[in-house]
């Protein structure tokens, strides 16, 4: 019996405490959103979980959406717009290699101390530096000696980055880069860090919001459970054109539940699922983030078919793009048959974009049977294969969007050009593997730039390139590529890689399919969201409620 | 009992290091690496292989992390590189397991109450009822049950938050999806047990002797029909409390659940094995307190002397 | 009352043909089983059911004009119609065609995985519960040892590990799987060893292997099938799960927890792609159950003879 009582006794104890519930600290704050006490708060949701708070090993779009933020770099790009930032003003060598960078003395860190021209050489050494390991080093291999510093083969202090004294910071590059300051103006790649405060926290560098210091027009005020909260910097140079109070972002994988949340007043922002878009014609603002879907075509595997140029034509013609986008997304895209995002900024003025300028000749967008047909005929005569005869395998990534992507790609295919085709399913880690080792035939893919310039799409094709996925090798496209590097006219620039791109597309080396459209739905109180095609999506830094 | 709870204890230790050992060598068969960048050059992969060691034999990165891991430390995700595994795990836990005990609760309340009906109703109507319900909770997928009830009680009828984590009503739904399956089992054991009980000998003594139906089952039955379903409360609370992936995703709750399935398709290979630990210790510990709640509350089981 | 004498009655003789005979036909366990699982109104309907399923994904599709994968713009999302009995989802392949295709693989994975899962734990537990010993105390170890180890990232790492598809997803479900069987048949067959028939079958001088075949299997035979009734409805759960995270079944195949999780994004303006799918799960996992139930209460010996 005494047993039995022990029993009831821990019985007891133990329902005690469930119904008591353990003292879970909330995900949030329960106040009502923005204009109920008067405080302007700005509230949105991301998909993507951000994976670091430390600027340099920044590697996705939420990464850089929050550093974009909190931290500020020598120029803002606002939306393409180049902005004084730290640095008030700059001057370019006419080389165009050389950039001296004067900064505002009224620049500070979120802990009053003045941000020095230090603080820019000591975080770009940091980022070449191979014992950082920072995933997206690459993108500083345009300073000059960024590559040798990053193969450990030159100490980072020969790193093309140098401060003549604290307020005046000189920068030489590799080859002159007309979208330079573009480029540095959206990437977190190239914000000031203090050494001090990176140094005394080591490994734990911005694990949570104390454990750092601010050089943006926010400051994180907390970075914990999957909620980002920003509250405007009081030490910042520029901060009368703040006007929020506090901006509360959450990590919400699913999207209807996002759009839940926004129609029950939780969110002042959302994306829309591509099936809402429909219902929400009349009030969704449609924007292109840059991001272009297409599949790579292994120029140089294994399936004799895919080296084969007529034939990797005829899938392209063959290949109803117009119809692919109804059936893989809703009608909710932009069909493309050009590799690059057409929405870059052109050269001719400050409106046209590269899509109008560069009057590619492309495949037709409803597709054109009679020339796959022909190309497919081609194809046969010099493979000696019937098309019947021939596979073709698609290999995917496990998502949903991917994988039906493929499945209708499958589809369009068997039935425009009676081959077969197979479709592979792999994790997103083997997906890269494959890219890597060119263990595919025709493998997904999608691309989004690192800035505005047609260079970041096309250099894929660069033979020597490590992403090339595709396998293409083309010494008239290398040679273009090269010399597009190094060519300061920018009509001319221009017109070099239009060339590029038009030889890639005449010898089929990818299958464009579609340039992604969001459709998004905003309180009509917010006013003053920028969205930007690459670096990062959202800039709500100068975001406004009104009432 | 004392020897036995020692045993045990060596058992779970000796388990935990042939999972930690599987699960090592197992995630590094696993198709591509931690190094999620389409953007990535052969030198930056290789800086980052040389940062976690990668560059090393197995056999001695196998060595370090057990080295490690003897001080307790399950070392940085590699996804989330500048959290440590253990920092992951002390913030997201406790909303796993906050959801899951309430999860629980709702669950055995409710599981042992229709149980216990279905089994005084036997072949009636109210039986076929919560066979039904039974049926129902272990035969929808968890992804149709989150989905549908956010969209009716949240979206359509607006009676409880959409999502999140931000008071008790925030946890109704969730916890309701996480625990209609639980409270399914548990009312399958339970009324199969009450049937198994109501044909013992002590109750057609009690009956005999007079005593009322209801103190029949109050007194005699639920309290050894309840047994069985003590057994299944190991593994079932060790998997509701560290979180459910689909349910954790679905109303957007910052849990374990969520990392627990997504560092598996990262690769992120230090948070796979932390996760792992933690739930294993976890599953191993609650076994033990339901095996020994078991032999303290059932005389039968007498497991001092196995 | 009337008197009753002995005029009242006629001496009609003895039937001596009629005296001997046994008046109930002799049954065998199973001929006792079924007819009594015939009798189960609920078992039976489930039965049935999962026949109808069978025979369903087997010849559905053969007679039906679209084919797995055939795609239409104009029927994308289309409801229920002459055309597409069962409507369509939203690339515009007909889901009558897709709900019995699927079915053949989730059925299969339900079966097969169970069936392996039934068979290898019985034949481990059946031989650890009678031999004992050395080898019992073994298998035990690893028994408790994988009993300790959280199943899901194990099924979830070696579905990684060994790439997608139907095989792959049976072996993940199995190399934890059969850990329940093989301990309730140890128990069981440790419990029959025990009894009397058993121990006069040994004292006779019946070789081991007649004593398995003649006395154990038949008296664990029917929990077994019972517990493999149940059994199907997890698997083809477990695969609704790992398809639910992007491990399960890849295309052209498609089974229902994949037919279920490309419906559930269209919840809130298409429900019957989600409905569909669910219904068949259910109705499978109803019928599944009810004859499990149903088997148990057939095969259990007490209850022969029973009405």
């Amino acid at each position: 019996m005494k047993k039995r009582m022990v029993a009831i006794v821990m019985t007891i104890a133990m329902a005690a405490s469930l119904v008591a519930g353990c003292g879970v600290p909330k995900s949030g704050n329960d106040d009502g959103g923005s204009g109920d006490s008067g405080e302007k708060v700005f509230r949105y949701g991301t998909r993507t979980e951000p994976t670091t708070l430390d600027p340099t090993k920044a590697n996705c779009i939420p990464d850089s959406e929050i550093q974009n933020g909190i931290t500020e770099g020598l120029v803002r790009n606002v939306g393409g717009e180049v902005l004084p930032g730290v640095a008030k003003e700059w001057e370019v060598s006419e080389d165009g290699l050389v950039y001296t960078f004067h900064l505002n003395e009224d620049a500070k860190w979120s802990d009053g101390e003045q941000i020095k021209a230090q603080d820019f050489v000591y975080s770009w050494q940091r980022l070449m530096n191979p014992e950082t390991a920072a995933a997206y080093a690459y993108i500083g291999e345009y300073i000059k000696n960024g590559v040798l510093v990053e193969k450990g083969k030159m100490d980072p202090s020969e790193l093309g980055v140098a401060a003549k004294d604290d307020v005046t910071l000189e920068v030489t590059l590799e080859h002159p880069t007309s979208y330079f300051l573009k480029m540095i103006g959206v990437q977190p790649q190239f914000v000031p860090l203090r050494q001090d405060i990176v140094e005394k926290y080591g490994a734990d560098f911005a694990a949570d919001s104390e454990k750092n210091v601010y050089s943006g027009p926010f400051v994180l005020t907390s970075s914990k459970n999957q909620k980002w909260v920003f509250e405007p910097n009081e030490n910042y140079w520029d901060k009368d054109s703040i006007k929020l109070d506090r901006v509360e972002l959450s990590y919400i994988q699913n999207q209807e539940t996002q759009l839940a949340m926004y129609e029950n007043g939780e969110l002042d922002f959302t994306e829309l699922p591509k099936v809402s878009v429909e219902k929400y014609k009349d009030k969704a603002v449609q924007y292109k983030n840059g991001n272009t879907d297409y599949f790579y075509i292994n120029c140089d595997g294994t399936n004799p078919a895919l080296k084969n140029v007529n034939f990797r034509l005829a899938l392209n013609y063959g290949f109803d793009r117009n119809t692919y986008n109804q059936l893989a997304s809703e009608g909710i895209g932009a069909p493309s048959n050009v590799f690059t995002f057409r929405g870059l900024k052109g050269v001719d003025s400050d409106d046209s974009t590269y899509g109008e300028e560069s009057k590619l000749e492309s495949y037709p967008l409803d597709g054109d049977n009679d020339k796959a047909k022909e190309y497919l005929a081609k194809a046969e005569e010099e493979l000696g294969m019937k098309a019947s005869d021939i596979t073709v395998e698609i290999t995917t990534t496990d998502n949903d969007a991917a994988k039906k992507q493929a499945e209708v790609v499958q589809e369009l295919w068997v039935k425009a050009l009676g081959i077969n085709v197979t479709i592979n399913q792999v994790t997103y880690a083997e997906m890269l593997q494959r890219h890597r080792t060119g263990e595919f035939e025709i493998g997904w893919g999608g691309w989004v730039g690192d800035y505005d310039d047609p260079y970041t799409y096309l250099e894929l094709f660069k033979t020597d390139c490590p992403y090339n996925n595709s396998n293409y090798s083309n010494p008239k496209v290398d040679e273009l590529l090269e010399a597009s590097q190094y060519e300061t006219d920018p009509k001319k620039r221009q017109e070099l890689l239009v060339q590029a791109e038009q030889i890639v597309l005449d010898e089929g080396a990818v299958l464009p399919q579609a340039e992604r459209e969001v459709y998004y739905l905003i309180d009509d109180d917010v006013e003053g969201l920028v969205t930007y095609y690459v670096g990062i999506n959202y800039d709500w830094r100068y975001v406004d409620i009104v009432k | 009992m004392r020897k036995y709870i020692f045993k045990r204890l060596v058992a779970a230790v000796l388990t935990m290091w042939v999972l930690i050992t599987v699960v090592f060598f197992l995630v590094r068969l696993m198709p591509g690496d931690p190094f999620q960048n389409p953007k990535m050059t052969a030198e930056i992969r290789a800086n980052m292989e040389s940062y976690y060691g990668f560059d090393k034999p197995l056999i001695v990165q196998y060595g370090n992390y057990m080295k490690n891991l003897f001080k307790g430390d399950l070392g940085y995700s590699m996804k989330f590189t500048n959290k440590t595994v253990n920092g992951i795990i002390a913030e997201s836990f406790p909303f796993s397991a906050d959801l899951g005990i309430r999860a629980l609760v709702f669950a055995v309340s409710f599981g042992l109450v229709l149980g216990i009906i279905s089994a005084r109703n036997r072949g009636g109507k109210l039986d076929f009822f919560c066979v039904i319900v039974a049926v129902l909770g272990t035969s929808i997928p968890d992804f149709i049950m989150g989905a549908v009830l956010q969209y009716g009680f949240g979206i359509k009828w607006g009676l409880l938050p959409v999502a999140q984590y931000q008071g008790i009503e925030y946890t109704i739904l969730p916890a309701c999806a996480i625990g209609f399956y639980t409270l399914a089992s548990v009312s399958r054991i339970m009324r199969a047990s009450m049937l198994e009980v109501a044909s013992q000998d002590y109750i057609k003594t009690a009956r005999s002797k007079g005593v009322s139906e209801f103190r029949i089952t109050a007194k005699h039955q639920i309290r050894n029909a309840i047994m069985p379903v003590m057994t299944i409360m190991g593994p079932t609370v060790a998997s509701v409390l560290t979180g459910t992936f689909v349910i954790e995703s679905i109303f957007a709750i910052p849990g374990m659940g969520k990392y627990y399935v997504e560092s598996v398709s990262n690769n992120d290979y230090s948070m796979v094995l932390g996760m792992t630990i933690f739930y294993g210790v976890f599953l191993i510990f609650c076994n033990l307190v339901v095996d020994v709640l078991y032999g303290v509350a059932d005389p039968r089981v007498r497991i001092g002397e196995r | 009352m009337a008197e009753l004498n002995r005029e009242s009655f006629v001496i009609r003789g003895k039937d001596t043909v009629r005296m001997e005979s046994i008046s109930r036909p002799s049954l065998s366990f199973w001929q006792d089983a079924w007819r009594r699982l015939k009798k189960n109104r609920a078992a039976f309907i489930g039965l049935c059911v999962v026949i109808f399923y069978t025979i369903m994904a087997v010849f559905a599709p053969m007679f039906s004009q679209y084919s797995l994968s055939d795609m239409d713009v104009t029927s994308r999302n289309a409801f229920i119609s002459a055309e597409h009995w069962l409507g369509c989802d939203a690339t515009g392949r007909d889901l009558w065609v897709r709900i019995w295709m699927g079915a053949r693989v989730s059925l299969s994975i339900g079966f097969i995985a169970a069936i392996i899962n039934a068979c290898v734990g019985a034949v481990i537990g059946g031989l650890c519960g009678f031999y004992g010993g050395k080898l019992d105390m073994i298998v035990m170890r690893l028994v408790d040892l994988l009993y300790g180890i959280p199943s899901l990232i194990i099924t979830i790492l070696v579905v990684m590990v060994l790439g997608k598809g139907i095989t792959p997803l049976i072996v993940a479900m199995c190399v934890v799987g059969w850990i329940g069987t093989c301990r309730f048949v140890r128990g069981e067959v440790y419990r029959i060893k025990e009894q009397d028939f058993v121990m006069a079958a040994k004292v006779l001088g019946i070789p081991d292997f007649k004593i398995i075949i003649k006395h154990i299997i038949p008296n664990i035979l029917g929990m077994l099938v019972t517990n493999l009734c149940m059994a199907i409805p997890g698997a083809i759960f477990q695969e609704a799960f790992l398809s639910y995270i992007g491990l399960g079944i890849t295309p052209p195949n498609c089974s229902w927890g994949v037919i279920c999780k490309e419906g559930i994004t269209y919840l809130r303006y298409y429900p019957h792609q989600v409905f569909i799918p669910a219904f068949f799960v259910c109705t499978t996992m109803l019928a599944l159950n009810l004859l499990g139930n149903g088997l148990r209460d057939a095969v259990d010996p007490r209850l022969r003879g029973t009405e």
